[in-house]
Parts: C-alpha cells; sequence; structure tokens
C-alpha cells in the first residue's frame, strides 16, 4: 500500500490556453490510474490555484453554447464530485476583487467536498507534501 | 524541500518564485530564460541572479542566441543537458517549469 | 539510475520548448536513466508519421524513432491526438496511445516529474 501525493499547481488563467484545463482533467484521472498499477498503489493529486491560475473559475461560465467546449466551471464540479481537493488562493482572489462566493460547487449534483479557499502557506504545505509538483 | 526550478521565460516569473519558500532553490535558466544570464537591462543585470546562488544557464541555449558562455553574469554556471540531468537527480528532489 | 517522467504539452511547430524535452529526455537516456514522455494537448499533433523536415521547422519524427530505440517509452494522449485530426494507424510506431491515467502511473513510479506545459 502506498499513496503518492502530487501537487498541481495552476498558475496560468483559464481559457486561452488549454494547459490550465489539463491540470484539471489530468487531476481526474487519479480515478481511473488503479487499472495501470498494483493493488494498494494510488496516486492522489491536490489541484492549487494560484496567481493569475484563479481567474476564469467563477460560476455562471457559458462556454458550451459559445465555443462548444465544456467550461471550467463544469470540469471543477467533476473534480469535487470524485473527491478531489481543490484550492483557491485567498490573497489572489481578493487581489483580483473575485468574491469567494463566486466560486462553483457541486452540491446539487452530490458532491461531498468543496473548494477551499485558503491562505497561500496553505498551497505551500501541498507543495512541500507531496512528492512531485506539476506547475501547469 | 529542494526545488529546482526552469525559467524559459525573460519576462520575471518572480511572482511564483517568490512565494514558494524553499530550503534550498535552483534556477536553471533555459530558452529565452538565458538572457537573465547575459543581459543587462539598462545596465542592470536581471534581480534573477539575486535569488540564489545556485544559478545554472544551458550553453545551447546561450549560443543559439548568438551568445558566448563568456556573456554570462559570473554568478551563473553554464551547464550542458547531460550536467541538467545530474542537476534534477542529484541536486533536487521536485523540479517545476514555471 | 534514476527513472523521470517527462510531460510534454506545447506545440512541435512554433515553439522550441517541444525540442527542449527532447534533448532533456536525450541526455537523461543516454546517461543510463529511464525515461518516459508523455504528450498532451498541442504536443500530440507530433506523433503523426510522415513528417516533412523543413529547415525552417522542428521536426520531431526522426529524434522520436531515435528516443524509441534507446529504450524511451512515448505515449500520446489519445483524445487530444484524434481531437487534431490524426487517426491511431497514421501514428509513429512504437509511440503509445492511452489516457491521462498512464501519465499519472508513470508518475507514480518516478524519481523526478518534469511537467512542461503548453501555450
Amino acid at each position: 500500500m502506498s499513496d503518492v501525493k502530487l501537487a498541481f499547481v495552476v498558475q496560468k488563467p483559464q481559457y486561452k490556453g488549454e494547459t490550465s484545463r489539463l491540470a484539471i482533467t489530468h487531476a481526474i484521472a487519479y480515478q481511473t490510474v488503479e487499472i495501470l498499477l498494483e493493488d494498494g498503489q494510488t496516486v492522489t493529486p491536490k489541484l492549487c490555484f494560484i496567481g493569475e491560475g484563479v481567474l476564469g473559475l467563477q460560476k455562471g461560465q457559458n462556454a458550451m453554447d459559445l465555443y462548444g467546449i465544456t467550461s471550467t466551471e463544469s470540469h471543477m464540479k467533476n473534480a469535487l464530485l470524485v473527491d478531489l481537493d481543490v484550492l483557491v488562493c485567498k490573497e489572489d482572489l481578493a487581489k483580483y476583487g473575485i468574491p469567494e462566493d463566486a466560486m462553483p460547487n457541486a452540491e446539487e449534483m452530490g458532491a461531498d467536498k468543496s473548494i477551499q479557499i485558503v491562505p497561500f502557506t496553505e498551497i505551500q504545505k501541498a507543495v512541500e507534501e507531496a512528492k512531485h509538483v506539476l506547475f501547469f | 524541500m529542494k526545488l529546482g526550478v526552469f525559467v524559459s521565460d525573460f519576462t520575471l516569473t518572480t511572482d511564483t518564485l517568490e512565494r514558494f519558500k524553499a530550503d534550498k532553490l535552483g534556477i536553471i535558466l533555459v530558452q529565452n530564460g538565458v538572457y537573465h544570464a547575459t543581459t543587462k537591462e539598462n545596465g542592470k543585470a536581471s534581480s534573477l541572479l539575486d535569488k540564489t546562488p545556485n544559478l545554472y544557464a544551458l550553453s545551447e541555449d546561450i549560443q543559439i542566441r548568438g551568445m558566448k558562455d563568456a556573456d554570462v553574469d559570473k554568478r551563473v554556471k553554464v551547464v550542458n543537458y547531460g550536467d541538467v540531468v545530474d542537476l534534477i537527480f542529484n541536486e533536487y528532489d521536485k523540479i517545476a517549469w514555471l | 539510475m534514476g527513472n523521470l517522467t517527462i510531460g510534454c504539452y506545447p506545440g512541435l511547430v512554433g515553439s522550441m520548448t517541444y525540442d527542449f524535452a527532447l534533448k532533456l529526455a536525450d541526455a537523461a537516456a543516454t546517461k543510463g536513466h529511464k525515461v518516459s514522455i508523455w504528450f498532451s494537448g498541442n504536443a500530440t499533433g507530433s506523433v503523426k508519421a510522415n513528417q516533412k523536415h523543413l529547415k525552417d521547422y522542428s521536426t520531431g519524427e526522426k529524434y522520436l524513432k531515435a528516443l524509441l530505440e534507446k529504450g524511451v517509452e512515448i505515449c500520446t494522449c489519445e483524445a487530444c491526438t484524434v481531437a487534431r485530426g490524426v487517426k491511431k494507424d497514421e501514428g509513429i510506431p512504437g509511440i503509445q496511445w492511452n489516457a491521462m491515467h498512464w501519465y499519472l502511473a508513470k508518475i507514480y513510479s518516478a524519481d523526478r516529474v518534469l511537467l512542461i506545459g503548453g501555450e
């Protein structure tokens, strides 16, 4: 039995490029990695949003109607549904004037977890605790 | 945490670099990041070079831009790809591409 | 010897970051390290065979084949690849096609992980 902790740190804003979105979908893939690992082996990513990475997380996105793609909001909800820890930097939300209650949640879909708005020190801790850190 | 960071742009990514604390920080300048080691903007060396004594710049990326290893700030060690591999495995336990 | 997993997301043409990823992989494999590369995003366009090497553009195919011969494992994100119009039977032989969990599984056993984000 062993678990490898990972920190996915998203510092690029959503939508212009796909890298920040790929961070979320790669993290969600932790759910099916067991088919390629031995019994008891797991990976556990924490999704951390800092800097400009906190841009484009707000509720009310309309990406499917406008561009025919899944919104970051939907990806975030899916991440919560599969029990990922999602950390958003409190200082950076404040820096860009984004209210904390603008963050989406997936309660109506039955998710047990919510986005955690945390001071940067918590994200530093996640990076330190991880075996590997991946910057998106 | 011993963190090795690749910097590939000349525009500063200091915000992220300044925020994450590491017991040992290494900065590996590659691609346009090598300008931090070779170029003095308005006569002043890049402030990135003050962040850690562990500074490296990739020789191939210096030479492709028409500069020489001799143009590199004395604080920066010029390395090749093989040296970068050794840095990754021997000097840092986590590596990041900013 | 160590185990290095590289995630490579930038496109082959239009960015030299892709070239960096392959050169680093080659240097690590030459030193005897076990290396695996995961292509996602625009990097997946590079797995199509029969690339014409024009001198104004980076080329991937001959370097990818050389890495495969050195024992480097290379895998492309199937969804990202087909989204770019590349079919599996058009791919460079030896390159695996799989989903994102392939990358996470390689990370599980890696000593070092370098994710090189894309555009």
